[in-house]
């Protein structure tokens, strides 16, 4: 199923974007038109479509939630 | 039976898998066990390291006292059945704030606060109710063409159906109804042709033909669905849009 994934669009070209999401993965060809995302922007990408601008006080929080998320799993493989 | 629960989630977990949107990267090896309608081991493996989908699958089976890949598990997520009203609301909750990584928590306890706690868990109905608490830009900026591509979205994501008026090759028309994004809503056009990839090499698609209900996903048929699988599925999308429309009227869910 898709979910919604959180991170930095790293580059644009004509409303496409590539996008590095906080849980490591990256997804080249998301549409950013919607939200009209620039270089640096933080978004939030369902399927290949940026629904939504993050703030970066609230990316800083999904980014954390995320490193909390990869910490524990760590802890649960080793 | 299990056999058949593993090869139903596969056949509708593997299309946004392979376009790289959720699940592992594991490199055409779900098409690959489809086609050879392999239910071993290995693909179990595969199917539990999607993030979402495996998670609600063990929700929905913990509460009805099923295999977490009895056939009526998977096909109560995706299509939707009678076990998704097994799941105590309260275990929902707490699933959605613990097991579903990346979700805001605020956000979440608005989604049940507002529904009162009938919040199904069903495919459709997270991805309606994902998109209602994302931060859309919405109002009168919004234009016809993004609304266009928020319902595209949407409507590749969920499962929908169709009733399959022609075959091809690997292609077919079926007549569809899709999402429709209106102002302060979601709702279901009237029914259209449009064409969906199927793989004759999975079962049963050797022998669809016309008059054929099938479930679609991101463009692909999954699988031909049984007269009850058709009403059930109508039925769980209409309750999902319901509740998802009063979800859209909240603004503390859309900032």
């Amino acid at each position: 199923m898709c979910v919604t994934r959180a991170g930095k669009v790293v580059s644009t070209s004509q409303g496409r974007a590539r996008v590095e999401f906080f849980d490591g993965r990256a997804l080249d060809d998301v549409d950013v038109s919607v939200v009209n995302a620039k270089k640096g922007a933080f978004v939030e990408v369902f399927g290949n479509l940026a629904l939504g601008l993050l703030s970066p006080a609230e990316a800083r929080r999904r980014k954390q939630a995320w490193a909390e998320v990869a910490r524990v799993a760590g802890a649960v493989h080793e | 039976m299990k056999a058949d629960g593993v090869l139903f989630h596969a056949k509708h977990a593997y299309m946004p898998n392979s376009l790289g949107y959720c699940g592992p990267d594991e490199k055409g090896q779900i098409q690959r066990d489809l086609e050879g309608n392999r239910s071993d081991g290995e693909l179990v493996q595969t199917l539990q390291k999607f993030e979402a989908a495996y998670p609600f699958l063990k929700l929905i089976a913990k509460s009805a006292g099923k295999e977490v890949f009895d056939y009526s598990v998977p096909e109560a997520y995706w299509i939707g059945n009678r076990l998704l009203d097994l799941v105590p609301v309260s275990d929902f909750y707490s699933f959605s704030h613990h097991e579903i990584k990346g979700r805001d928590p605020v956000k979440v306890r608005e989604v049940f606060k507002r529904l009162d706690g009938i919040a199904p868990p069903h495919h459709t109905f997270y991805v309606m109710s994902t998109y209602a608490t994302a931060a859309v830009p919405d109002g009168p900026n919004v234009t016809n063409e993004a609304k266009r591509k928020i319902a595209e979205v949407v409507d590749n994501c969920r499962i929908s159906w169709g009733v399959v008026r022609k075959v091809g090759k690997d292609e077919l028309q079926a007549e569809v109804r899709r999402v429709n994004v209106e102002d302060g809503g979601l709702s279901l056009t009237l029914p259209a042709v449009k064409r969906v990839r199927y793989n004759p090499d999975v079962r049963p698609f050797r022998n669809v033909k016309a008059g054929d209900v099938v479930s679609i996903h991101w463009g692909y048929a999954c699988d031909i669905l049984t007269p009850r699988q058709s009403k059930n599925i109508a039925r769980y999308t209409d309750v999902d849009i319901n509740l998802v429309n009063r979800l859209m009227k909240s603004e503390a869910l859309r900032r």
